[in-house]
């Protein structure tokens, strides 16, 4: 046993210690945890790697008050107009935990794209992170359905009449689109189950869906490591490729300048220059 | 990417790691900074731009403005630029061919786009796509942000000959929020339907139109609810325009 086992020791201390011992010998939490927070990252991490989680943050937040508004909100379409109401106008913190959640759909939008771009611009989808890209291009769309099927739940006339036509957009695809309408519709016409099924889509079915596709996009991130920004102090091989191939060329200029003397040529093996 | 360029980069990254920094708390406190300020913007935005009761859904009465959200004004505005087309183009283009391109192109675009070349002004392909995509996405979402939403309360459209069942037409034309997807003599929306104005060449008889009006070609709403004489109303007043009704 270590040094800290020596002197008496507060049982309410004592009882965490062991608890967390229990919990640690049979999860092996401990060593994981401080593996996953301590693992090393490359240096040049940079502000724009952030988005991602900032995106993932914005989701929790989402969860959070739409948990909140599920706690008032009424999926029928005659009491679902006056629960919003209700919401906005009477219920303490109402207004702006709808607001928080109105916005944050704006927000995540917003930052999904600004991270979509920055892996674009890096070129951060490449070997061995494609599959990585793959599971977020799942979010990015299943991010905007949420904004769809959110839409129509405030259940007012613009609303309503919006996600008329865009359900109609759906069902006007050829050969899958009238099953797509008739499903997003519960139905061929919008009738009384509409809104509860967009409800069910938008509060289990696509969050379910957003939470499994984040679990993938962590397990990749972690797995294979945040990338490193492609203009990091240490030259990738591409660009130790080019300095090589600058210096042979101007080495044999040199050459070809002394004129008479042959000059045996380097030999290039994998960006290692080996003079023979 | 050749199999050495794989090796090269697992060589490179596993390097760049060992000489990195830990996760906690180099990479948290930044991830903590940004998300936190996004939070903070959430939460100002929802005191200063407060979230409006708006009017309650109301399925008999078509007086709307169908806008969706601003995230997908570039579908919308999509629909507009092929609104002028035959009636089959809008629907084929805006809401299948260019959406569903680009899905798959976002979906497999690292298997397109393989090289082991990360520097953006070294792959020319991929800046031509991710500028072109980028403009036509914030061009089309500013149109849609910028563009009048219909015909104002009061106003009426620029025409002549009208009949007494022309002049019904007309004003439910205006009531039940057409303009805000046609456009007439300039007066309404330029979009996602097509122009009115010379409706009437097609010469189209008022049960052909009522069936129209019923089940129209989407994404247009159906407008079954409207009572039947309003509907032969309407038709006799479309089926004029740009013959009788100029």
């Amino acid at each position: 046993m270590t040094t800290k086992d020596i002197g008496p020791k507060n049982p309410v201390e004592q009882g965490v210690a062991q608890a967390a011992d229990y919990v640690d010998e049979r999860s092996g939490v401990k060593n994981s945890g401080r593996w996953l927070m301590f693992r090393n990252i490359p240096a040049g991490t940079s502000w724009f790697q952030t988005l991602g989680f900032t995106a993932m943050a914005l989701f929790g937040m989402q969860a959070i008050t739409g948990i909140i508004l599920a706690m008032y909100y009424k999926p029928d379409p005659n009491t679902a107009f006056g629960s919003i109401a209700h919401i906005t106008n009477e219920v303490t913190w109402g207004w702006m935990v709808r607001g928080m959640h109105k916005w944050g759909a704006s927000a995540m939008i917003v930052i999904v794209f600004l991270h979509m771009g920055r892996v674009f611009i890096w070129g951060a989808y490449k070997y061995p992170r494609e599959l990585t890209w793959v599971t977020g291009a799942m979010l990015l769309m299943m991010t905007m359905m949420m904004g769809l099927t959110g839409y129509l739940l405030v259940w007012d006339q613009k609303a309503y009449w919006a996600t008329v036509v865009a359900v109609n957009i759906f069902a006007s695809a050829p050969i899958l689109g009238p099953y797509i309408g008739d499903i997003l519709r519960a139905g061929p016409e919008f009738g009384p189950d509409t809104l509860s099924r967009f409800y069910s889509i938008h509060m289990l079915l696509i969050p379910g869906g957003i939470a499994t596709f984040i679990g993938l996009h962590l397990y990749f991130i972690i797995r294979l490591g945040i990338s490193e920004p492609p203009w990091a102090k240490r030259a990738l091989r591409v660009q130790r490729d080019e300095e090589d191939a600058r210096r042979k060329a101007a080495r044999n200029r040199d050459a070809g300048l002394k004129g008479s003397v042959s000059f045996p040529p380097a030999v290039v093996t994998d960006g290692q220059e080996v003079s023979r | 990417m050749k199999k050495a360029d794989k090796v090269a980069y697992d060589k490179d990254y596993a390097a760049s790691k060992k000489n990195g920094k830990p996760f906690f708390p180099y990479a948290i406190y930044k991830d903590t900074i940004i998300a936190g300020l996004a939070i903070l913007a959430v939460i100002v935005l929802a005191i200063t731009v407060r979230a409006e009761v708006g009017e309650p859904v109301n399925p008999a009465t078509t007086d709307f403005i169908p806008r969706p959200e601003w995230y997908f004004y570039f579908a919308f505005e999509l629909l507009k630029i092929f609104a002028n087309q035959n009636a089959l183009t809008p629907v084929i283009m805006a809401t299948f061919m260019v959406p569903n391109i680009l899905i798959i192109l976002l979906v497999i675009w690292p298997f397109i786009d393989r090289g082991p070349e990360r520097r953006i002004w070294k792959r020319p392909f991929a800046l031509g796509t991710a500028v072109l995509v980028t403009t036509g996405l914030c061009y089309l979402t500013f149109i849609g942000a910028t563009t009048p939403e219909g015909v104002a309360k009061g106003e009426t459209l620029p025409l002549t000959g009208l009949d007494a069942a022309a002049t019904t037409g007309e004003a439910l034309y205006l009531a039940n929020g057409c303009s805000s997807c046609h456009m007439i003599k300039g007066v309404g929306a330029p979009g996602p339907g097509p122009e009115l104005t010379n409706e009437g060449a097609k010469g189209w008889d008022n049960a052909k139109m009522v069936q129209w009006l019923k089940a129209p070609l989407a994404p247009m709403p159906s407008f079954a609810s409207l009572p039947p004489e309003d509907l032969d109303n309407l038709a006799t007043f479309l089926n004029g325009l740009g013959t009788k009704y100029k």
